[in-house]
């Protein structure tokens, strides 16, 4: 019937057979695709349309003994940059040059970040902690530019800004290398990190975890709606054994100083808790977190970074002078009550050693010889006690070694003797014995020493490692001691030893260098020291500790002021309004 | 016709309506989900449906009367298709540098889609007068002839994704017709030849360290210029099959002379309209090929949305993230997510099981077509299927394997389901006349 040859349909068959077989193929790469690699491809498109945005946790608080706020956290404003998907140079060159002019930074430098932002295809903190009027005029850019975005993080706050500066140290970035090395512990290139001081040392315990949110984002880098958060996770709070009030009324007393240059320490003589340490001049760690355009230029440059309290070694002078009274009276090698001849000066074979008063003191024993600090009488002590004994004693006082506060770049200080002459391959002569009985030649101690000293003469023999860390309490409610109370030993003397040195040092306050610190209601003891300086002016010491009238001391001061002359009156009245604050005797502090 | 004389008519093949249903459902879901974010979404919304209605009076038209007298006024209708095509070029609209529009009061419609259709019609009419010599030379090359024109005007619209689907069509019905294998490998190596060289070169000067190194690929890259090289490439291919031939001869073998003169020809002929496609490729067609050739080498660039179609696909799963709800498409990740990449949006938003009914409804409606085919009363009827079903065919193999990664990047619409009202309505009429075919079928008793 058919009009046409039927047998073409072959040929229809070969091409139904060929584009079935076609269709098999493409049936096989859609299983391949969606069913057995799914869940890589599911990965792709998540994160394709996912930015994480990264808010920074708020680190733990700092307070003082009393839960007074030294260090806290709070929101700002930060300026971030999602890459998106479009590739327009223009675009991005037209966006660095509109942030330059607001941020104040090189817009070549601005565009290399972006473009970086667009390589690692994730967002980058642009600025800062930016300050209101800024705002303003960045928020208006976001309309602009799709992928700028304004949002809000914690920030570190230093209430009182230059407070306890040095003890706190400062947050700063991380190079490139230690972030690598930090990476794992979830730092981000732009994470801040704790650099000096607490912050440094208890940088895990400040430190939180950082919050996530996860925002859908199109194409262009659009924010289109939030897809999911992990909140942050504050960090925990470090409560510390300093006290306000006298840290404060430190801080008041060094600037207010001749020098305005120095370093302190206030300990409590029962446990070794440090209640203020200063170094001036101080800084403000505010500065650092400072957008970086608002960051002075030298900041760096010129930052008082050496804490002069732990860092700081200078030679004792007669704050000295205690040591070698214990070391000749508790061997035996001389009695308090036996005097001197001092005519102003002292003559060991064919050198002369001054006495501090040209006109000389006159007749001297122990009580009078510590109340004029007069330098013949301890001249003539040391050489009774020798070297050695001198140097043992200030071994046992901690000289020479570490305190072990366990902040960064503590020195020890250098002792001075016999032993460690020799240990130098060098001799020790009579004459090192003199300058060494007024805390004077190579000895060097630092404020921290001093103070530690100074407080084992308050509680008779022991000292303390300063511990500045009371507790570290978490979030959770879970608390934590690193630091507390240690005892790194004793100095074992007899009572009668320990009543002469505390009477000594009253009679100071009372009558003698130290009148200064003298305060009605309180009894202080005290001693003062000028360190001879080769180099410029001497070194003011005052080292003090005091109790309530009839109470045991419970603060002990050690006051250097760098370079600001005679103890008596450079470094006294700042122990003195120390010790006030520390009894509230003044309101004014 | 009367119903004694083995012929049957008024039949309908509701298999082939339902399965185009089913596509045009499909597609219709993926436009309304595609479009969404689209600024002109309402715009685009009007005009799917409009081409959809259009469409379905177009296959009304198509079914309605005997199809055979598309082979009475084969003439006329090739006629027809030469002025519109003229027509465009004089008065047409431009979008996307290409020629290829003419506007009405609400839509632009793009006549080289119905111009597909025409030549379909009067090449079936071509081939089933020539049926009787077609395994004559002149049945292909007659065949080329009837199609060149068109080819030639849409090319100059430019639009060089337009002339794509004329091959498949082309090829189909020749095979299906009965031309001689050999003569299809003739112009299957020319066409070959033409698509190859381009590639090649596009290819090669991608490694210049390999041109550097090879005086034999350095002759050969400046041969893309109509130049003193391109001249000698020709004369050494004309001497090369000539000293063959001699070669042979003095061997004493069989050799037919006729196929050593088309082999010469083909070799030349396709060197020649190879430089001339390489010349014609616009650079972002180029950047295809490169995208095709080596996925990794700009994943921002134009291998970035093969990619994320493929992400787009991937991620969809077995069964999909639900309509309007594909991150890819919604997002923007995906591009052309309405028009060509559709399929995609398919993928990621009803899965595997989208994808995959896609793919066996198109499989379903080609089988109907070429059951239409097979039952058809007349060569020409026989014909039109074949060229029907191979385009169709194209149509799917190629932009599913596009989405899929598996050819290269052309701008070929998926039927039923893309975006685009000309191809829509177009597509709706051949398939009347297909179901025209069907209706008026040889009855088996």
């Amino acid at each position: 019937m058919a009009h046409w040859d039927r047998g073409l349909q072959d040929r229809l068959n070969l091409l139904w057979i060929a584009c079935y077989a076609g269709a098999v193929l493409l049936g096989v790469r859609l299983l391949h695709v969606q069913v057995i690699r799914n869940v890589y491809y599911a990965r792709v498109a998540e994160s394709n349309r996912t930015q994480i945005i990264h808010q920074s946790a708020p680190r733990g608080k700092i307070l003082d003994r009393r839960g007074a706020v030294i260090a806290t956290s709070q929101p700002a404003f930060s300026l971030i940059y999602l890459p998106g998907e479009t590739r327009d140079a223009t675009r991005l060159v037209g966006l660095a040059k509109s942030l330059s002019e607001e941020l104040h930074q090189d817009d070549e430098e601005i565009l290399e970040r972006l473009k970086e932002a667009h390589e690692e295809e994730a967002a980058i903190h642009l600025a800062e902690n930016i300050p209101l009027d800024a705002m303003f005029k960045l928020s208006e850019l976001k309309t602009i530019y799709p992928g700028v975005e304004l949002i809000v993080e914690a920030r570190r706050l230093y209430p009182d800004g230059a407070f306890a500066g040095h003890l706190l140290g400062y947050m700063g970035r991380m190079d490139k290398r230690s972030w690598k090395s930090l990476k794992s512990r979830g730092y981000r290139v732009d994470s801040w990190i704790g650099q000096a001081g607490l912050e440094q040392k208890f940088e895990r315990r400040l430190r939180g975890i950082d919050g996530e949110i996860r925002m859908e984002v199109d194409a262009q880098g659009h924010l289109k709606r939030k897809i999911g958060e992990t909140p942050w996770k504050p960090g925990a709070n470090l409560h510390l054994t300093i006290d306000w009030n006298i840290q404060k009324a430190l801080e008041a007393g060094l600037r207010d100083s001749p020098s305005r240059m120095g370093g302190a320490v206030v300990l409590d003589p029962r446990d070794g808790a440090i209640l203020a340490i200063v170094s001036a001049p101080d800084y403000d760690p505010n500065l650092f977190l400072l957008p970086d355009w608002k960051k002075p230029k030298d900041l760096l440059k010129n930052l008082p970074e050496f804490n002069r309290a732990i860092q700081g070694t200078y030679p004792p002078g007669s704050t000295f002078k205690m040591l070698v009274g214990a070391a000749v009276f508790n061997s035996g090698k001389a009695a308090p009550s036996e005097t001197v001849f001092c005519p102003g000066y002292f003559t060991l074979g064919r050198r002369t050693f001054k006495c501090w008063k040209k006109k000389g003191h006159g007749r001297m024993d122990w009580m009078r010889g510590i109340t004029q600090s007069c330098d013949v009488y301890f001249y003539t002590m040391g050489l009774r006690a020798k070297g050695s004994l001198i140097e043992q004693y200030s071994r046992q006082f901690g000289f020479g070694r570490k305190t072990g506060i366990g902040l960064s770049g503590e020195s020890s200080g250098n002792i001075f003797g016999p032993q460690a002459r020799a240990l130098r391959k060098r001799s020790w002569y009579e004459g090192d014995t003199v300058n060494l009985s007024i805390g004077q030649g190579e000895l060097l101690v630092t404020p921290i020493q001093m103070a530690v000293y100074v407080a084992a003469l308050a509680n008779r023999g022991t000292l303390w490692r300063p511990y500045v860390v009371s507790k570290v309490s978490y979030p959770n409610g879970s608390e934590e001691r690193p630091e507390g109370p240690h005892s790194m030993g004793r100095v074992d003397l007899s009572s009668g030893t320990w009543d002469l040195i505390q009477a000594g040092m009253r009679s100071v306050v009372t009558s003698g260098t130290g009148h200064r610190v003298d305060i009605p209601g309180i009894e202080v003891y005290g001693k003062t020291g000028t360190s001879q300086n080769p180099h410029g002016e001497d070194h003011a010491w005052f080292v003090a500790y005091a109790g309530r009238n009839g109470e045991s001391p419970t603060v002990a001061v050690s006051v250097l002021v760098q370079n600001g002359g005679h103890g008596s009156t450079a470094a006294g009245p700042v122990a003195r309004r120390v010790i006030e604050a520390a009894f509230a005797v003044r309101e004014d502090l | 016709m009367k119903s004694d004389s083995g012929f049957i008519r008024g039949r309908i093949d509701w298999a082939m309506v339902g399965a185009m249903a089913g596509l045009i459902a499909i597609g219709s879901v993926a436009i309304l989900s595609a479009a969404s974010p689209l600024p002109y979404y309402s715009s685009i919304l009007q005009k799917h449906f409009l081409a959809l209605g259009i469409g379905v009076l177009l296959f009304v038209f198509g079914l309605g009367f005997n199809y055979q007298i598309f082979q009475d006024q084969a003439k006329t209708i090739y006629g027809l298709v030469v002025i519109m095509m003229i027509a465009v070029l004089l008065i047409g609209d431009t979008q996307r540098g290409t020629k290829g529009w003419i506007r009405f009061p609400f839509f632009s419609f793009q006549p080289s889609e119905l111009a597909r259709v025409g030549t379909m019609l009067a090449l079936a009419n071509f081939l089933d007068r020539r049926g009787k010599t077609s395994h004559r030379v002149g049945y292909v090359l007659g065949a080329f002839g009837v199609v060149f024109p068109i080819l030639a005007l849409i090319l100059m619209e430019p639009d060089f994704s337009g002339t794509l689907p004329f091959f498949p069509m082309l090829l189909g019905m020749l095979f299906c017709g009965g031309a001689s294998i050999g003569h299809l490998i003739a112009m299957g190596g020319y066409a070959t030849l033409t698509l190859a060289l381009p590639l090649l070169w596009t290819m090669l000067s991608l490694r210049p360290e390999w041109i550097a190194d090879s005086i034999l690929l350095n002759g050969f890259m400046k041969i893309r210029q109509f130049d003193a090289e391109f001249m000698i490439a020709l004369a050494v291919v004309v001497a090369g099959v000539w000293g063959l031939y001699k070669l042979l001869q003095m061997l004493r073998f069989n050799v037919q002379v006729p196929a050593f003169l088309a082999a010469a020809g083909i070799l030349a002929a396709g060197l020649a309209s190879g430089v001339l496609v390489d010349h014609q490729l616009k650079g972002y067609q180029r950047n295809r090929f490169v995208a095709f050739l080596v996925p990794g080498a700009d994943p921002r660039g134009a291998a970035y949305n093969v990619q994320q179609a493929q992400v787009a696909i991937g991620s969809g799963g077995l069964w999909g993230k639900g309509v309007f709800s594909g991150t890819q498409s919604r997002l923007g990740f995906l591009p052309e997510r309405h028009t060509d990449f559709i399929y995609a949006v398919i993928g990621e938003e009803m899965g595997f099981i989208g994808t995959m009914s896609v793919l066996a409804l198109y499989m379903f409606l080609l089988w109907r077509i070429v059951n239409a085919a097979r039952v058809a009363r007349d060569r020409y009827g026989y014909l039109v299927c074949c060229g029907m079903a191979a385009t169709m065919a194209f149509y799917m193999l190629i932009n599913v394997g596009m989405c899929l990664g598996l050819v290269p990047v052309a701008g070929v619409p998926l039927p039923f389901i893309s975006y685009g009202g000309s191809n829509l309505a177009i597509t709706l009429f051949a398939m009347g006349i297909v179901g025209n075919v069907y209706s008026r079928r040889y009855a088996f008793y």
